[in-house]
């Protein structure tokens, strides 16, 4: 369970939603998030499990909004 | 309808039921989790010696119930430990399991032992595992055939919030379906398991899973949960149509289901 980073289920992804905005998110492979956008959000992947929680997500910063 | 004998539902306007204690409902959630966080590792073992494995039985009589077919999608709230969504795969069989089944449960630790658990049976390609909250499920609008939810609906903060979200997620078609402890209807069974539940469940979470404290929050929990006809009328209050419940062992836990036509 150390370095494992299993790739997220891509037939997931497509169903995924943020759950504060219902939007849609952005996956970033690189930094194993999943960015809402609209709510300004970044929602951790941890092991390949999505952690779609708002308390446990990121503020994105002043540079990554849109 | 809204008629209950005691106003076990009903806690001051601005406050959530944690076990027997009034609180923020923005504080129920953290306690929840708090009590998943500690027991996760023994979560099955302790289902096991409260129910006298008849959990298993209510398990498989829900999935039963449920009858899953090969191809559809699923997705089972706060199923933390995998034991809804290995039922639903293997009465699927081993054929189309191409929907395959989405566990999305608060705590991350009660999901890493699900998915821990899925590696040995050889499923942990037919499931994904999220972390989300009931109330405000990660999921786009009408993409599953079936929604399931077992012991679970009560640890939920805001119920009316969590049923609203299982009928936007399900497809038109779709159904849901809830297992629950419930009100026990027989007169005599109902002061045993009364006594049964405030001297023997809490002994056994400290003996067994080291957390007194935990495992009383669910006895407690289980007397605060709407009665049979509460939470029909609210599933039904919901948007879902033809909704209805089942008593199991005397109404010691229920299955309710209906559909979002």
């Amino acid at each position: 369970m150390t370095d494992r980073n299993p790739d997220v289920d891509p037939k997931l992804l497509e169903i995924l939603v943020c759950p504060v905005t219902k939007g849609p998110l952005v996956y970033d492979r690189e930094k194993q998030e999943l960015v809402s956008h609209q709510a300004g959000l970044a929602f951790p992947i941890r092991e390949g499990m999505p952690i779609m929680l708002p308390d446990e997500a990121r503020p994105l910063g002043d540079d990554e909004q849109r | 309808m809204i008629d209950q004998p005691d106003s076990r539902d009903a806690p001051a306007a601005d406050s959530a039921w944690f076990g027997d204690r009034a609180v923020p409902p923005e504080a129920k959630q953290g306690l929840v989790r708090g009590v998943f966080d500690n027991v996760a590792r023994r979560y099955d073992l302790m289902n096991d010696l409260m129910s006298a494995g008849v959990h298993r039985l209510w398990k498989r009589s829900f999935v039963e119930q449920l009858r899953p077919r090969p191809g559809e999608r699923f997705v089972d709230v706060a199923g933390g430990t995998g034991d809804i969504a290995f039922r639903i795969l293997e009465r699927i069989g081993a054929g189309d399991r191409a929907g395959g089944v989405i566990v999305c449960d608060l705590t991350p630790a009660m999901l890493a032992v699900g998915r821990d658990r899925a590696i040995d049976r050889g499923l942990l390609d037919a499931i994904d595992w999220v972390a989300g909250d009931a109330e405000r499920l990660p999921l786009a609008d009408m993409c599953m055939d079936g929604y399931t939810i077992a012991f679970g609906l009560r640890n939920v903060t805001r119920i009316d919030r969590a049923l609203g979200e299982a009928r936007r997620v399900l497809k038109p078609g779709g159904r849901f379906f809830c297992l629950e402890f419930s009100r026990v209807a027989l007169p005599l069974l109902d002061r045993a398991y009364a006594a049964y539940s405030d001297a023997v469940l809490p002994a056994l979470g400290r003996v067994v899973a080291g957390d007194e404290a935990s495992y009383r929050y669910l006895v407690e929990s289980i007397r605060r949960f709407p009665a049979q006809d509460l939470l029909l009328a609210r599933i039904e209050a919901a948007g879902f149509r033809l909704a209805r419940y089942r008593n199991l062992s005397g109404g010691i836990a229920a299955i309710h289901s209906a559909w979002r036509i």
